[in-house]
């Protein structure tokens, strides 16, 4: 009888202890989740970010691809280029997330110096990394090859684009 | 000669000397088993041959990876190969190579009912405990470098044209070769928090297949669940995140904030499931009831 | 250091698994140079109460001190000059059992790896050594486990069942070994089911009965305790007999499942009720001792019951009853 009493007090101790390192654990986990908050309910995905993530990578690969096929460089700043872009091809659905979007850059070509649009589908990855398939023009984006010097083919920087930008 | 046969040796009266810290001693004889393991030999001539077999493999066909970054680059800039692999490696490869010894060091004691015979020598379940996790941990670092290494031989071998980086940028080879470093250091991390992950499920299933499973099912689960639009607070919970955060180093400008939160994650995990199966051996009762 | 007086001090020791009592505030001290014995059907808490010294199992409740330390003031140095095997040793099978030893002699540090080569041959297991453990049988698991605490150079040797498994030969040299380690000083604690083997071994022991302590102290203090001996008797006329000893004082004589007569008696009083049988014209055709003293105290004191007929426990004579 006694010894019965003295099982319950000790196996109500035990829960105690068990307690205690259940809570810690559970506290270990909401620390956790609370400083992995970096932007509540957004993805980070949004509109502005790959624009402009968009628009200084294709300045670049332009650069190159001018150096590729041996016309003269431009410089990636007199390009001034600006991407557009919306999710889904329309502004009605939250443009916000992963998915496709169709962005369209606007960049001044040296020389003439009128304006250029490159259009482009943009697969947007859930980690803010994206693969941008041309879409026209067919010179600047729309063959995956283009001509080097000694009639070499080699693979257009601007017709997959890769790249990525901060969600965080 | 019989058990009878003369006086047994008997404990000298001063206590024996402790040499060596009671946790490298573990430490040492858990490698020296490991090294004996036939997956552990297999694994390790992967990383050695994989890279080079990979690169040959890509040198006889001209397609190229389409999905992944980099992967257009694999035969312009051997840069591009050890970023391809990484890429991959990140998702699968690294997370299951250390699930499958992290996963099995402790159970496998269980699965032999050894427990009780290395218990019962001069050693406490503190160094023990401390000892098979070092060398867990050791395992998945040397595997990784190990890899890191091989991967980069391979690229210098295919070729250090220089690559297109994340921003368009044209990466040159000095460069390159510092940030393929940079970006496979970044994922020891989370492969160390792996590691720890799967000796928590070791410890608690005392089973050698639940121990390895579960982490391999997890990183399947990862992958899922990625691919849902969670808020970034959610993206940054999953271990699987930080195997990503190396883009940042590749773009113009760089930027190092996913691989930062990265390691608050690696961190947390790392710590709670170190806790967890500490707090679950510590006072575990080995063997059954009479 | 001075050589404490107590080598294993246990104080109100319980371990409940769930809603089972394994061990019940059990007490038990030993003494240096001493050789233990700790008895108990299974299921007692035999294994539990040697896990407990081990440190496998961690009591809910009572004090553990070994050589006068306790687990939390000694830390890892608690089992030095400690060794033993509770349960039959497991060892990685896919080892050697020589590489078996040095890994543990690896663990143990010091200079444990040089007594390897004496330890398996004490063992009889030098041949064997280079076999994988895979392929030995539970005799040569035994001795390789003792082989194994031979390599700690004990001052305390804990046995959980130590003669499983081994042939009569093996069994014998063990209790010899056993025997000379406790001249030269050394504490033997051993766990067995069998009174029989514990008596020709143990200077004390304790007894262990559903997680309790039915007795403990020194076996000859237990021998004057004890009830009469068992015997087996077969006659030529049984139930004249089984009428004879109701008039035979400390004698009380009941039939056996399996024909004859299971006797209680002191060994006096036996030789009185044969030569009376003799007398009477009823002539014994067989007698052997079937239970020793100590071993029906034993059966009492843990409520076991015994094969064959018996008489309840209450009508067994005692040696101090006088009629």
């Amino acid at each position: 009888m006694i010894a019965r009493i003295r099982g319950m007090i000790a196996r109500l101790r035990r829960r105690g202890r068990h307690r205690t390192r259940a809570a810690a654990l559970a506290a270990g986990m909401i620390t956790l989740l609370a400083l992995s908050v970096s932007g509540c309910g957004s993805t980070g995905l949004t509109a502005p970010s790959l624009q402009t993530s968009l628009s200084r990578t294709f300045a670049n690969l332009y650069v190159l691809q001018q150096a590729e096929q041996g016309n003269p460089k431009p410089s990636a700043a007199s390009l001034d280029s600006h991407a557009s872009c919306q999710k889904g091809g329309t502004l009605d659905i939250p443009q916000d997330g992963s998915g496709v979007w169709l962005c369209q850059i606007t960049y001044l070509v040296a020389g003439p110096g009128y304006p250029v649009i490159a259009k482009y589908n943009v697969d947007v990855q859930t980690d803010g990394c994206y693969a941008a398939d041309g879409d026209g023009p067919a010179s600047v984006n729309g063959s995956p090859t283009i001509t080097g010097p000694h009639y070499a083919q080699l693979i257009n920087p601007l017709s997959l684009i890769d790249g990525c930008f901060d969600t965080t | 000669m019989t058990l009878a046969a003369g006086p047994w040796p008997t404990f000298a009266e001063r206590a024996v000397p402790r040499s060596r810290s009671g946790v490298l001693v573990v430490w040492r004889l858990e490698l020296a088993k490991l090294l004996g393991l036939w997956r552990v030999r297999a694994l390790a001539l992967m990383c050695l041959a994989g890279p080079f077999v990979i690169v040959a493999g890509l040198n006889l066909q001209s397609a190229t990876p389409g999905d992944t970054a980099f992967g257009q680059w694999v035969h312009t800039s051997g840069f591009a190969i050890p970023m391809v692999i990484l890429g991959f490696g990140g998702q699968w490869l690294l997370p299951v190579g250390t699930a499958v010894v992290a996963g099995d060091i402790f159970s496998a004691e269980d699965h032999f009912g050894t427990w009780k015979t290395i218990l019962t020598r001069s050693r406490s379940r503190g160094e023990l405990f401390a000892g098979k996790f070092a060398a867990a941990l050791t395992f998945a670092t040397a595997g990784l470098v190990l890899l890191v290494i091989t991967d980069l031989l391979a690229g210098l071998l295919a070729g250090t044209q220089p690559v297109v980086g994340l921003g368009g940028q044209l990466v040159p080879a000095g460069q390159a070769i510092v940030l393929v470093l940079a970006s496979w250091a970044s994922v020891l991390p989370p492969v160390l928090a792996f590691t720890a992950l799967a000796i928590f499920t070791s410890v608690v299933s005392r089973n050698s297949v639940i121990g390895i499973g579960i982490p391999v099912v997890l990183t399947l689960v990862f992958q899922v669940v990625t691919l849902i639009a969670l808020p970034a607070w959610g993206q940054q919970v999953l271990l699987s995140t930080p195997f990503q955060a190396w883009h940042g180093f590749w773009e113009q400008p760089a930027f190092v904030g996913p691989f930062c939160w990265g390691l608050v994650t690696c961190a947390a995990w790392f710590g709670i499931c170190s806790a967890g199966a500490w707090l679950v051996f510590r006072r575990r009762t080995i063997g059954g009831a009479a | 250091m001075a050589e404490p007086r107590v080598i294993v001090e246990a104080r109100g020791v319980t371990k409940w698994f769930g809603a089972t009592t394994a061990l019940d505030a059990v007490d038990c001290v030993v003494g240096p140079g001493v050789v233990h014995g700790l008895l108990g059907p299974n299921g007692a808490g035999k294994t539990t109460l040697l896990s407990a010294l081990f440190g496998l199992i961690l009591p809910d409740e009572g004090t553990l001190r070994l050589f006068g330390r306790s687990r939390g003031e000694a830390g890892p140095s608690w089992l030095d000059g400690v060794a033993g095997f509770v349960e039959t040793p497991r060892f990685y099978p896919y080892l050697t059992g020589r590489r078996n030893l040095a890994v543990l002699a690896g663990l143990d540090g010091g200079d444990a790896a040089e007594l390897i080569d004496e330890a398996l041959e004490r063992t009889g297991l030098a041949g064997a050594g280079r076999r994988k453990v895979r392929g030995y049988s539970l005799g040569m698991r035994q001795r390789l486990g003792l082989a194994a605490a031979m390599l700690r150079r004990p001052r305390l040797l804990i046995l959980d069942e130590p003669a499983n498994g081994m042939d009569p030969a093996g069994i014998r040299d063990l209790r010899t070994a056993l025997r000379r380690l406790a001249r030269d000083g050394v504490t033997v604690i051993l766990s067995s089911h069998d009174m029989a083997q514990v008596e020709e071994i143990c200077d004390s022991v304790t007894v262990l009965s559903r997680g309790q302590v039915a007795f403990a102290g020194r076996l000859d203090v237990m021998r004057t305790d004890a009830p009469d001996a068992v015997w087996r008797l077969r006659t030529s006329d049984d139930a004249a007999a089984a009428e004879l000893s109701r008039s035979c004082a400390g004698v009380k004589a009941a039939s056996h499942d399996d024909g004859g007569l299971v006797v209680h008696a002191a060994q006096d009083r036996l030789d009185d009720y044969v030569l009376r049988l003799g007398r009477d014209g009823v002539a014994v055709r067989g007698l052997e001792l079937d239970t020793t003293p100590l071993e029906a105290l034993f059966f009492q004191l843990t409520g076991e019951p015994r094969p064959g007929g018996q008489l309840p426990v209450s009508q067994l004579p005692r040696t101090k009853e006088v009629r």
